[in-house]
């Protein structure tokens, strides 16, 4: 891992205590606005004023725990990158319509069921790594951006419900995007790492001028209390069957973005990335799914990775895992400061929208860069071409397209499900006949160990593979060759490559090759040529990422894998 | 992978002895590799640098050559080290376990000044 030299904290470094605080607001800032989603369920399910409140402390509480899973670095759980957490559009259809099927009791107990379903899908990831490349991941994210940059300017408008343009909105949003793009281009250091947040105050603070903010109508709802542990007495578990299916859609389409994201975040902390570590994917996958059982327990909702903060860690440079840690914290002090949940349940509009649309710019070209960083052939241009339209779609013909029969709803309802699930399947179909094979004979008496190089180096080039890879493979094949000696035969060599395997079968006439486990000493090796046959199986065995050998009537047959 | 036949230079600066190898080291040519480090260190040479800086790639049959070359050197009482692992030349060492084996230096000024 390199790292990029325009990060001011990466993200192993821990800031100074001041800066990791402020960034630490900063998060917290951008991912109250994800509130909304809680907010307008708690209102759907007609439920009093405190107890939206306590729907409100409790989803700040499931903000914090659920960004302290996905950065934690274990083998189990967490991405080990910065990615803190947002409730998500992508769980709002499904949760809404188990709302209006059972109550808010139906809508947790599937949010603990599709919990259960990501922490399933997590290790399977890398089984089914072909069927996500890395370009649809970059697919997901620029959907994402689109998605964010959308619901930003119908927050700056103040456009929802089909409403006219109001003109203090437009003002408010002005104001406060102007500030946060002033400060990202224009300064460094302090003014660059903080932009959003300054954007946001100066935002209150423009709201507040013309009459949009108003302080007593939020106070009130409060009560005197300072400190307030939130009640649980609207908490109950239900399951249906029927909504497993869009439950399942919904958890498949989070997967994808927490993929995204995560990928994403590792792009942004090395300078040299090429493809997602699936290790870190997995973890924050089940991450996603332990958040999702934690608030579906804790009276939330369905929660995934936010985009928008990996976007704003891009624009400030500061990708530090630290200031997730202490995102949690603020965030579960927070949820027992019934004001504090007040102020940005409450936050305008406008600053919402404002904020939105900032760190979508980020979002959609990080995205973007995801998808074009591999040669983009004719495969890859239908998929992602056609999924990028049909979720484009999606959203200018949402009222035709929700006219799909229920379990339908779910992909035709969301442009990023929809534009995912596209992207998926046209993978899948376009991946037959993707895999190319090639083989070079070698006669015996003139083993042509520079002609294998060749032939390798050529197919290689051909294939577009990773030069690493190929000499990895090369070596293997020379090595191999050195131990067969001249078989009387002669040697064929046959290569078989996709975008994700490399796969080399030596054939010739004798007994099967025996591959050690075991290294042998120094000793062993200088003693005689039999040593140094046993260092060549080592040396194979260490070099290939799979390695079999078997007996095939007179001849005999050497693979080896190599994952690319 | 560039293709080439291995060619072995020699120099010396001061009291060091600095063997340059260029190309590709395998069971064609490790014999010739083993000969030449034994005849110097037989010939009385106490401070060797193997500089592998052009080596493309090496086998199993190269790595035997230099720990052979290494037991010599410890008999005749003699300082025999490697520098200048490049990258796929490293992964090999590392994937062998020979990064402890042998002493290794950065590069062959820091190996020349370990052993003046």
């Amino acid at each position: 891992m390199t790292r990029p030299p325009n990060l001011a904290y990466s993200v192993d470094e821990v800031p100074p205590f001041g800066i990791l605080i402020v960034s630490a607001i900063q998060h917290v800032a951008l991912m109250a606005i994800t509130l909304i989603f809680p907010l307008i369920l708690a209102r759907e399910a007609n439920l009093s004023e405190a107890q939206v409140l306590d729907v409100v402390s409790l989803s700040m509480l499931g903000l914090g725990v659920a960004t302290v899973f996905f950065c934690i670095r274990s083998h189990f759980i967490g991405s080990g990158y910065l990615s803190p957490a947002a409730y998500t559009a992508i769980y709002f259809g499904p949760s809404l319509f188990a709302l209006r099927r059972g109550g808010l009791e139906l809508v947790y107990g599937m949010t603990v069921t599709a919990g259960i379903i990501q922490i399933g899908v997590a290790p399977l990831l890398r089984r089914f790594r072909a069927l996500l490349p890395s370009e649809i991941a970059g697919l997901v994210i620029a959907i994402v951006g689109l998605s964010l940059a959308s619901l930003g300017v119908s927050y700056s408008l103040g456009i929802d419900n089909g409403q006219s343009i109001k003109p203090e909105y437009v003002l408010v949003a002005g104001v406060s995007l102007a500030t946060m793009c002033i400060l990202n281009i224009w300064t460094k250091g302090y003014g660059k790492m903080f932009c959003v947040l300054i954007g946001i105050a100066i935002g209150y603070i423009a709201s507040y001028a013309t009459g949009i903010l108003n302080f007593t109508a939020i106070f009130a709802a409060t009560g005197a209390q300072v400190i307030r542990l939130p009640h649980l007495d609207h908490i109950g578990w239900s399951f249906d069957a029927y909504l497993l299916a869009p439950f399942v859609v919904a958890a498949l389409a989070a997967t994808l973005r927490v993929m995204g994201d995560i990928s994403n975040a590792q792009r942004l902390n090395d300078a040299d990335w090429v493809r997602p570590n699936f290790a870190s994917l997995v973890g924050g996958v089940s991450a996603n799914g332990f958040a999702m059982i934690f608030c579906g327990l804790v009276g939330s909702f369905g929660i995934n990775s936010y985009s928008s903060s990996i976007g704003l860690s891009g624009a400030t440079g500061v990708t530090s895992r630290s200031v997730g840690y202490a995102v949690g914290v603020g965030f579960a002090i927070l949820a027992v400061f019934p004001s504090a949940a007040a102020i940005f349940a409450a936050m305008p509009p406008p600053v919402m929208g404002a904020a939105l649309f900032f760190t979508a710019a980020f979002v959609l070209t990080s995205g973007l860069q995801m998808i074009t960083a591999r040669m983009l052939d004719a495969r890859k241009n239908v998929v992602i071409g056609f999924s990028f339209a049909m979720a484009v779609v999606a959203d200018i013909y949402h009222n035709a397209l929700t006219a799909v029969p229920v379990v339908l709803q779910p992909i035709f309802g969301n442009s990023l499900v929809l534009g995912t699930v596209c992207a998926v399947v046209l993978n899948l179909i376009t991946r037959i006949g993707v895999r190319q094979r090639v083989s070079i004979e070698l006669a015996s008496g003139s083993i042509n160990r520079e002609a294998v190089e060749q032939f390798l180096s050529d197919n290689g080039a051909r294939w577009a593979a990773r030069r690493d890879v190929i000499n990895r493979a090369t070596f293997g094949v020379v090595q191999l060759l050195e131990v067969l000696g001249d078989p009387p035969d002669g040697v064929e060599v046959e290569a078989s490559f996709d975008e994700f395997n490399l796969d080399l079968c030596v054939r010739y006439a004798g007994v099967p090759l025996e591959i050690l486990e075991k290294k042998p000493t120094p000793r062993e090796i200088m003693a005689s040529e039999h040593g140094e046959r046993l260092l060549a199986g080592y040396l194979l065995r260490q070099s290939a990422d799979r390695i079999s050998s078997r007996q095939i009537g007179d001849s005999a047959e050497v693979t080896l894998h190599y994952d690319h | 992978m560039n293709t080439a036949a291995l060619t072995i230079g020699e120099s010396h600066e001061g009291n060091v002895c600095v063997v340059t190898l260029s190309g590709r080291v395998d069971s064609t040519n490790a014999n010739d590799l083993m000969a030449r480090l034994k005849a110097l260190i037989s010939s009385g040479e106490k401070s060797i640098v193997v500089d592998c800086g052009a080596v493309l790639y090496l086998t199993s049959a190269a790595f035997r050559a230099l720990l052979v070359a290494t037991d010599e050197a410890e008999r005749n009482a003699a300082k025999f080290v490697l520098c200048s692992l490049g990258g796929h030349v490293r992964e090999l060492f590392e994937m062998g376990g020979f990064l402890d084996v042998f002493s290794i230096y950065s590069s062959r000024a820091e190996a020349v000044a370990k052993l003046a």
